[in-house]
């Protein structure tokens, strides 16, 4: 595979691993590929086009990736709700989760749609940065229910915010409540702690932690929480956006934890999707797992209630255990939208308490950004995972969000893989990252 | 007409029992032959198999066992990607497509095997040569072009080339003419020269040469390149999917993809739905075999 030369260039080629999600073995998967590595990518590379004039009609349209039934469900309601309100008449464009990020630079360098799904973090900035996506600021004015991370995530480089969170879902550890009990297991508060129930659990039987990493990016999930446990926030930010060097003692210390810890993971993680590792877990094989909420989607209906979690114990007292993974998934402008009066009063719909609480009655499996939402109708384990990330002094979005979708794709996945195959040679291999890193991050 | 059969079985038999001893380098043939007949048979059965299977079951015992059959996949198959809109959106670009692309392939190819003049050759070579370009390569101009080639509204609702059945099928008529304009030359410079000899003291213009002389006697290898057209027009997936946006026009291949789940694909699904959009092909590949396998090597030799 040849190296694409620009920025963008990257972007569009590039399924993002962890929204993905996808089976490689997938039968459209190779096609898709091709044709998002040699179509969409090249694009990035031309100007603007011309947009549709102005007018005062009373419809707008949203682009949405929410191709899984029951988010699209959730977003047929929600607009719904904002046709009721306003009297404008949305037109949801949906186009399947993985295509529509295959495709999002000739997307919206074509004639995207008014308002659009997307990422809040690095990606979004990209977007913004490029001026592809429109200034959302008095927007956010109007908003309410949100807190300051929830604020940074959606904010551009240069100071203003181009992005509307609806949804989001934390990372943490997950564990069967009723093994735990039988077992007499107790939560742990510091790596040692985890140390010893890991060790406990082996002598139990169990696989301590379940892995798996077959589509490189779960094991992602871990590097990003080490890191953040071990050297902080804001290293771990600085490290995605390439300002600080992959050699350093600091990254180091990361991979030596991780491979004291490697002994307690569930081996052979290369050629296990996370299904299978979530499988595991819910059939008592494994002690615990960290990955997102998502991992819900594994266990049976009558399972739910048994499964809980914790956040990643803390590694440094100094660094404490409060930051965290916890992508987020919202909305933003067009650059020309048809009507950018209508746009924001949709965008100020979907942020605001009335179309959370429609969410919140309808999809049990996310949970809502707006704090203001009336939140009764949450599951236990969506109640803890909201207090969990309310709690948190940082939000990370997760390494392929936070960093060049390039870098964590052609770099990343396969240098994590390696570690897992050969936790030996640490050294080697971040250089070899770093030397990497240099060749991407030109710009 | 009993008694004939009957005389003649023996007949028919005897030649079976003188045959020849089997040689090994037959063997090794047959051998060669059937793997590489498992080859190509066995990702198509292990789909079937997998897409009548449930997830729950092939997830617990995992995918090399027997059981958990089911048909609910296909049924959910159908629903979620919305088959039955996308199939309907694949025949509104085909056909017309197929239609395009056989007449204006057979109008060039009437000029160039019938009419001797300067670029003869050069126009061949050009249609030819065209069947060369990787497609992909074409991408950004073709893009770039299409986001400001405007439509009229009562022809597409992005009022541009760009996310239109038109553009699609402009696209798909471009890139197959060249192969098809190949064959059809060939096969018209085959056709006896007196016919047209004989039309022109009639007094037939050169479109009646071509309307009422020619096509008639195209029709086997229109059929065959037909039948071929249909199938890679209807397979086609990469232009779909870059020049559409609005999901609810996509083709049937490109909506494929709407059985993905974000975080998750069920592989018995994905299975489900690719039999699913593979059977209208099946279906013109068995039912047309013998112009499918014709059309590949008609106008190979000229008569």
């Amino acid at each position: 595979m040849s190296r694409p030369r620009s920025q963008a260039e990257y972007l569009a080629r590039l399924v993002p691993p962890s929204v993905a999600g996808l089976n490689r073995r997938s039968l459209l998967a190779g096609a898709a590929g091709t044709g998002a590595l040699l179509g969409t990518g090249l694009l990035a590379g031309c100007g603007d086009s011309g947009s549709g004039s102005g007018s005062d009609s009373k419809t707008v349209s949203v682009g949405s990736n929410q191709s899984d039934p029951k988010p699209k469900d959730v977003i047929a309601k929600v607009m719904a709700g904002f046709q009721t309100a306003s009297g404008i008449q949305p037109a949801v464009n949906t186009v399947d989760h993985n295509t529509f990020q295959e495709n999002i630079n000739n997307y919206l360098q074509g004639k995207p749609d008014d308002v659009f799904m997307w990422f809040a973090g690095y990606r979004m900035r990209f977007f913004a940065a490029k001026g592809l996506a429109g200034d959302v600021s008095d927007v956010w004015g109007k908003l309410s229910g949100y807190s300051d991370a929830f604020k940074k995530a959606s904010t551009g480089d240069d100071g203003k915010q181009y992005f509307v969170p609806a949804s989001y879902y934390p990372w943490a550890v997950f564990y069967r409540k009723s093994v735990w009990q039988q077992r007499g297991y107790q939560v742990p508060k510091t790596l040692d702690e985890l140390n010893i129930l890991g060790a406990q659990m082996k002598k139990d039987g169990l696989n301590p932690i379940a892995f798996a990493d077959k589509d490189g990016w779960p094991a992602m999930g871990t590097f990003d929480i080490l890191n953040l446990r071990i050297n902080g926030y804001q290293f771990h930010i600085d490290l995605m956006a390439g300002k600080e060097a992959w050699t350093s003692d600091k990254v180091k210390k990361v991979f030596d934890a991780w491979a004291g810890l490697l002994p307690l993971h569930q081996p052979d993680a290369l050629g296990r999707t996370w299904q299978e590792a979530a499988q595991s877990l819910q059939q008592k094989k494994s002690g615990m797992y960290l990955l997102g909420l998502f991992v819900a989607q594994q266990f049976n209906n009558d399972e739910q209630d048994d499964l809980d979690f914790f956040t990643f114990p803390e590694i440094d007292s100094t660094i404490g255990a409060k930051a965290l993974d916890a992508p987020i998934d919202g909305y933003m402008m067009a650059r020309k939208p048809k009507s950018e009066a209508n746009a924001k009063k949709l965008l100020e719909y979907v942020g605001s308490k009335d179309a959370a609480n429609i969410t919140v009655k309808n999809d049990p499996s996310t949970l809502v950004a707006n704090t203001g939402a009336d939140t009764s109708g949450y599951t236990a384990l969506q109640k803890k995972a909201a207090d969990l990330v309310g709690s948190a002094t940082e939000i990370a979005q997760f390494l392929d969000r936070d960093t060049r979708p390039d870098f964590a794709s052609t770099v990343i996945i396969p240098a994590l893989q390696q570690f897992i195959k050969n936790p030996k040679d640490i050294g080697g291999l971040l250089t070899s990252i770093e030397n990497q890193k240099k060749s991407i991050f030109t710009d | 007409m009993s008694t004939a059969t009957l005389t003649r079985e023996p007949a028919a038999a005897a030649p079976a029992g003188r045959r020849k001893p089997v040689r090994p380098a037959r063997v090794a043939l047959h051998l060669f032959l059937g793997a590489v007949a498992v080859g190509w048979l066995f990702p198509i059965l292990w789909a079937v198999l997998t897409s009548l299977r449930s997830y729950q079951y092939t997830a617990a015992n995992g995918y090399v066992s027997l059981g958990g059959w089911t048909f609910d996949n296909y049924v959910t198959a159908w629903r979620t990607a919305e088959f039955g809109k996308h199939f309907l959106n694949s025949v509104y670009i085909t056909v017309p497509a197929v239609l395009l692309t056989l007449f204006l392939a057979s109008c060039v190819a009437f000029v160039i095997a019938r009419f001797s003049w300067k670029l003869n050759i050069v126009l061949l070579g050009l249609f030819t040569a065209a069947n060369l370009l990787p497609q992909q390569a074409l991408l950004i101009p073709l893009f770039r072009l299409f986001t400001q080639v405007p439509l009229p509204e009562f022809m597409s609702d992005s009022e541009v080339l760009y996310d239109s059945y038109w553009g699609l099928i402009l696209v798909n008529v471009a890139f197959q003419c060249g192969f098809c304009v190949f064959v059809l030359s060939n096969y018209m410079k085959a056709l006896p020269h007196e016919l047209y000899e004989a039309a022109m003291v009639d007094g037939a213009s050169v479109w009646r040469q071509y309307w009422q002389v020619t096509m008639p006697l195209c029709r086997p290898a229109l059929a065959a390149l037909a039948t071929l057209e249909v199938t890679w027009i209807y397979n086609e997936f990469f232009w779909a999917t870059v020049l559409m946006r609005t999901g609810d026009k996509f083709p049937v291949t490109s909506s494929l993809n709407n059985l993905r789940g974000e975080f998750f694909t069920d592989n018995n699904l994905v299975s489900a739905g690719s039999v699913l959009v593979a059977i209208p092909t099946l279906v013109i590949f068995f039912l047309l075999q013998k112009q499918f396998v014709r059309g590949l090597t008609l106008g190979a030799s000229k008569g």
